[in-house]
């Protein structure tokens, strides 16, 4: 390009253009004006012609390729921004990266048209460049050959005296042996010996002096702004054309200027490009002339010619040619699809970057309608070509699933191909391809969004649907990609760092103070820096664990809180395991710090690891796993499921006190160990105890962070925890105390409950108290505290407290003994420490037991159906009482009043035995049933028990004094206590044993 | 490393066992409670002698006597870069499991020599070697221990047999 420059411009400015002219002016070159041959290699070509406005700061120095590539690096390097399209002459179509074959081809086309130029153009300085711009470096007689051999014509010379006789008979016959050359070098020696000390060193100054300029400046200090355009180079004008269309236009300027290259009126531009992207429609042109602008793009198709081309301002003409670094695509990062579009802002995984480095392959979760809301019945839409028209129907945009080949099938099944050789799981579908439920798809670089990814969870949970070997691998290999770049925040002080690059790659010390990008830290590796403080910048940074440290995920990765101890560091990935479920994980140093505690659970989270939660209404779980956003929980079938936390109902507390039995009747508590009865026969301490299941960790499982679940009746304990005696071994030192061995009997028994009526009801009291005292009345009604008592007097019913009352006989007025009322009264208490109360178990003596044992010796009196039983003196056994002391035995009096006449020999017994004033009962049985001979007025139906008859006047004693033998008494003996089961007969009274036996008072059944 | 460590432990009896042979029930009691029992740091394997028993105290409220006793144990505590011997608990695909003592002991497939490889086939599961070394349940091993964990009660450790003269022991 620069030859059409070249030919149109008169000299002085071609100088501008053509830094190599300068070069051809070295002194070398003055010394060499021969022309030699065409340029071969691209970079003669190339290389002095640099854009412009470079060439204008450099032109009067002396350049040769390899400082003008140095600039170029210079300018592009400067700044992290590489301006792609500035070679104006050689590229004159470069817009844009993406226009890289279009510039090739163009690069091409121009090497030609160069060189057929020069050839046209003899005797052009350019040509004396091209050679001698190497000349400094080349032994200038090695040119001598060279301009032996390809300039035959002006060889006259004869082979000089000097030569060597080897090589002269080494050369044909017809040799040349010109030495002119040759001595003509002989003559610049001389020549240069002859100067003098200064001449030379201005010689070389000259040479070489400017070179060193030019040196420094392909220096970071040289200021880039010597660089920059200034009024004298050439203008860039904008234009307008249709977005999308630049490259064409550019392709046709392109063309344009190749066919008239050699026409009367060559396109007089320098270079056109465009920016793409957010500069679409814009099309630039870097020309001298806004007429020439024109001309280049007059009658171009896509060109909007009503917009008169626009002159950037100098000052932003080297913001149009910045590009921004654009970071590095790899396979497996993510990026966001930018393109409007049903994928407009789906996350997509890089599957492959093709070498352009502009079509990137993605990986996608398809959008796909299957055809389903298409109406295929609808007549077709021709354009005017005849062609069915594609209808943009505004549907809403469907949701990303994975490829489904059955949906697929379903409607549009003629669209849907497997593909050959990808295994089976590749389709092609609609001529797109689908692997693995995966939309396979190109898209260009600048449709994707390659920062501020962000990536969700849920997102990538999508792609992450298993690895090869079925495990998720994605987070290094993926997500850490997006996110690779170590931040200041990452590092504080105390944090054992290394140093991965750079000088002082391999030093390791512990960081003291983080500023900036900046980090400071103590040295403690070996070597000279030891113990002294350096600073080193963040991006040659890098945290350094040891096998076996004990760290913490603090970020970055989905692994975040995690603990675990270090088993593998191999540059910045560093392998965990870690502590909840020893599981081995792979994260980035940066995502690491060193833990201090034994770890806390996942922050965020309502639910810790091995939380047992309620699922369902019949299904409850051990928390496995806790994620940020989700839980993995092994139900009590085993079968793990994962669920948000969302979908728990809630967390069942750890009921530390939970008891079940093992397999073999033996007790199982929280954190006893366990072995399981057949199957795998696993092990572990046991977590939770629910219902039937048991949920059994065991560190050494893998599987499930070593938690199982079993049936409470599938295990056995091993030991039980703290020594407690669980199975057979162990011995609980509580035990080894004498005192408190408790033989048998249960040590303490819970006072029996008073149930059923109160006994009050119905009796004749009198008030001890109150306004009202002295007076009778009947209890009409009972509760703990207060009774109703209809008075005799007034037709009234008063409440009170049933402390103020006292029982008394309704027909002497005697008061009784109130105790009588064991249950009803106090239901708290044991039947109160009064002796009689104790009577029946307290005493250890025989005499002691129960009066069912009693009985038991006694003869079962009380069945009074047996006759001859009947008759004894049965309560011969309640004489035994009366023996043995205790005044309460009266209280069987009681029993023996209702149980009929047969006692009442017994009953006359009390008397005596009783001694105390139990005795009322007693004394009012004689009353009653004075013939002690009579037979159980009960069982004779011709007979009106007294009980009955004692109707009103005279409650029975049964009604009115409860006897303790009712409840307490049979304290479980159940065998033997039948016979009191006969107590019911005669009475129909309302404590019957039975009753008592239903109370949820401590039984043993 | 084995160390004989002078420890102390508080003991509460239960009024019960206040008698003539109360201090026969604190020792009981003492070995009962500390012998076999690891502080997160190290374990204590047995108390050799009790140094003394202080009056007790009776505790306000409860009744209980609580006497502090002293005594001196033996205890046993592993040390990062220790090389133990230990017996295989378990095998699994990533590692194995050892137990040194009452240490569980991990040693993951990291730290496995390169050479051995995992089988899943056969009865049990199992590390090997071309050479011969098997590395399956009950197998004595020699590890060095790269890290250890201590929780209140329990400690973990993970070990390594990617080095000379570690891993399976002859028999």
């Amino acid at each position: 390009m620069a030859s059409w420059l070249d030919q149109d411009f008169p000299d002085e400015e071609e100088d501008d253009f053509n830094p190599q002219a300068e070069v051809a002016s070295d002194d070398e070159a003055d010394e060499k004006p021969q022309l030699n041959g065409d340029a071969e290699d691209e970079d003669d070509d190339v290389a002095p012609q640099r854009s412009r406005s470079r060439s204008r700061q450099v032109n009067d120095e002396v350049k040769d390729e390899d400082e003008d590539k140095d600039d170029d690096v210079d300018l592009t390097g400067g700044d992290d921004d590489q301006p792609v399209e500035v070679d104006g002459d050689d590229h004159p179509a470069v817009g844009d990266e993406d226009d890289e074959e279009v510039a090739d081809q163009d690069d091409e086309e121009d090497e030609e048209e160069e060189e057929d130029e020069d050839d046209d153009l003899p005797g052009r300085p350019a040509k004396k460049r091209r050679k001698n711009r190497r000349n400094q470096f080349i032994d200038v007689e090695a040119e001598v050959d060279e301009d032996d051999e390809e300039e035959p014509e002006e060889e006259d010379d004869l082979p000089g005296d000097e030569m060597h006789p080897d090589d002269l008979q080494e050369l044909p016959a017809d040799a040349d042996r010109d030495d002119r050359k040759h001595r003509e070098l002989d003559r610049q020696r001389e020549a240069k010996e002859q100067e003098t000390a200064e001449e030379q060193a201005q010689r070389f100054v000259e040479r070489y002096g400017r070179k060193e300029r030019a040196g420094a400046a392909t220096g970071a200090v040289v200021p880039q702004r010597l660089l920059l355009p200034g009024p004298e180079d050439p203008h860039i004008f904008r234009l307008k054309c249709r977005p999308g269309k630049e490259r064409d236009v550019i392709q046709g300027i392109s063309l344009r200027m190749a066919e008239r290259q050699y026409s009367r009126e060559p396109i007089l531009i320098n270079s056109a490009f465009e920016r793409g992207g957010v500069m679409a429609g814009n099309l630039y042109v870097e020309a001298r002339r806004q007429e020439d602008v024109v001309a280049a793009v007059e009658g171009l198709t896509h060109v909007f010619s009503s917009y008169k081309p626009l002159m950037i301002p100098i000052e932003e003409m080297p913001d149009l040619l910045k590009i921004k670094k654009s970071s590095l695509l790899e396979p497996g990062m993510y990026v966001r699809v930018r393109k409007t579009g049903w994928y407009q802002g789906d996350l997509a995984q890089v599957e492959d970057v093709e070498s352009n480095g502009v079509d990137v392959t993605l990986r996608l979760i398809p959008r796909l309608t299957y055809g389903l809301t298409e109406d295929t019945n609808a007549p077709a839409v021709l354009d005017q070509n005849g062609k069915r028209k594609r209808t943009k129907t505004t549907q809403p945009r469907p949701p990303a699933k994975h490829f489904s080949e059955t949906e697929a099938k379903k409607k549009l099944g003629r669209y849907l191909s497997r593909a050959q050789g990808l295994g089976n799981n590749a389709f092609t579908f609609e001529n797109e391809d689908y692997v693995d439920g995966f939309l396979i798809k190109n898209f260009r670089i600048n449709q994707l969004q390659r920062d501020n990814v962000n990536p969700t969870l849920e997102e990538v949970t999508k792609f992450a649907s298993g690895g090869e070997d079925g495990t998720e691998n994605l987070d290094l290999n993926a997500l850490a990609a997006t996110i690779k770049q170590t931040k200041a925040e990452d590092y504080l002080p105390g944090d054992k760092v290394e140093i991965f690059r750079g000088e002082q790659k391999g030093v390791t010390g512990k960081s003291v103070e983080v500023y900036g990008d900046v980090v400071k830290m103590r040295v403690d590796s070996a070597g000279a820096l030891r113990g002294q403080v350096i600073e080193a910048p963040i991006k040659d940074l890098r945290k350094l664990f040891r096998e076996g440290d004990h760290v913490k995920v603090i970020g970055g990765s989905k692994y975040v809180d995690e603990v675990g101890m270090v088993v593998k560091s191999k540059d910045d990935r560093v392998t965990l395991l870690t502590d909840s479920n020893n599981q081995e994980i792979t994260v980035f140093s940066k995502d690491l710090r060193e833990a201090t505690d034994a770890g806390g659970n996942v922050a965020g989270s309502k639910f810790d690891l091995f939380d047992l939660v309620q699922l369902d209404v019949s299904t409850v779980g051990c928390v496995i796993k806790v994620d940020r956003e989700s839980l993995r929980v092994l139900d009590q079938n085993g079968s793990i499921r994962s669920m948000l936390p969302s979908a728990i109902s809630n967390k069942l507390e750890r009921r530390r006190n939970a008891v079940a039995t093992d397999s073999n009747g033996n007790e199982m508590k929280i954190d006893d160990t366990i072995k399981e009865f057949g199957g795998e026969q696993r092990q572990g301490r046991v977590l939770h105890l629910h219902r039937n299941f048991v949920f059994v960790q065991n560190r050494e499982r893998v599987e499930n962070a070593g938690v199982w679940v079993a049936r409470h009746m599938n295990v056995t304990t091993l030991n039980a925890k703290g020594g407690r005696p669980g199975g057979q071994n162990g011995v609980d030192l509580t035990r080894m105390n004498p005192a408190m061995k408790q033989n048998g009997v249960p040590g303490v028994m819970a006072p029996p409950q008073g149930r059923g009526r109160d006994r009050l009801i119905g009796k004749t009291v009198k008030l001890r108290s109150g306004n009202q005292k002295g007076m009778i009345g009947i209890v009409k009604d009972a509760t703990d505290q207060t009774v109703k008592v209809e008075l005799h007097a007034k037709n009234k019913v008063i409440s009170i407290n049933r402390d103020h009352l006292q029982v008394i006989d309704p027909r002497s007025g005697q008061p009784i003994d109130d105790r009588g009322r064991p249950g009803g009264g106090m239901p708290g208490r044991t039947p109160a420490p009064g002796a009689y109360g104790r009577t029946p178990f307290g005493g250890p003596g025989a005499e002691g037991r129960t009066p069912a044992y009693a009985m038991a010796g006694g003869g079962r009196t009380p069945t009074w159906k047996q006759d001859v039983g009947s008759r004894t003196p049965g309560y011969g056994g309640a004489t035994a009482y009366g023996g043995g002391g205790f005044g309460g035995t009266t209280a069987y009096g009681g029993q023996t009043s209702y149980g009929g006449g047969t006692s009442y020999g017994g009953a006359t017994t009390y008397g005596g035995g009783g001694g105390g004033g139990g005795s009322v009962w007693g004394g009012n049985q004689s009353t009653w049933n004075p013939n002690p001979s009579s037979r159980t007025p009960a069982h004779n139906p011709g007979n009106k028990t007294p009980a009955y008859s004692g109707g009103l006047e005279a409650p029975t004693p049964g009604f009115s004094a409860p006897t303790p033998g009712d409840q307490p008494t049979p304290g479980g003996f159940r065998g033997q206590y039948q016979t009191p089961a006969a107590y019911q007969t005669p009475g129909g009274f309302p404590e019957t044993p039975g009753a008592g036996f239903d109370d949820d008072g401590p039984r043993y059944d | 490393m084995f160390f004989v460590k002078t420890l102390e432990h508080r003991i509460d009896l239960h009024p019960s066992f206040f008698s003539a042979s109360a201090p026969d029930f604190i020792k009981e009691k003492l070995y009962q409670d500390v012998e076999g029992t690891n502080t997160g740091t190290f374990m204590i394997i047995a108390v050799l002698q009790i140094d003394d028993i202080s009056e007790p105290k009776i505790a306000p409220g409860t009744g209980f006597a609580q006497y502090n006793v002293g005594y001196r144990a033996m205890v046993w505590r592993p040390f990062r870069g220790e090389v133990v011997d230990g017996k295989v608990t378990n095998v699994v695909n990533n590692g194995f499991f050892a137990d040194v003592g009452g240490l569980a002991v991990f040693v993951s497939k990291t730290m496995l020599p390169p050479s051995m490889k995992h089988n899943a086939e056969g009865s049990t599961p199992s590390w090997s070697e071309a050479d011969g070394m098997i590395i399956e349940r009950d197998s004595q091993v020699r590890l060095r221990i790269k890290g250890i964990r201590g929780e209140l009660g329990q400690m973990y450790a993970i070990g390594s047999i990617r080095e000379d003269y570690l891993g399976a022991l002859l028999q």
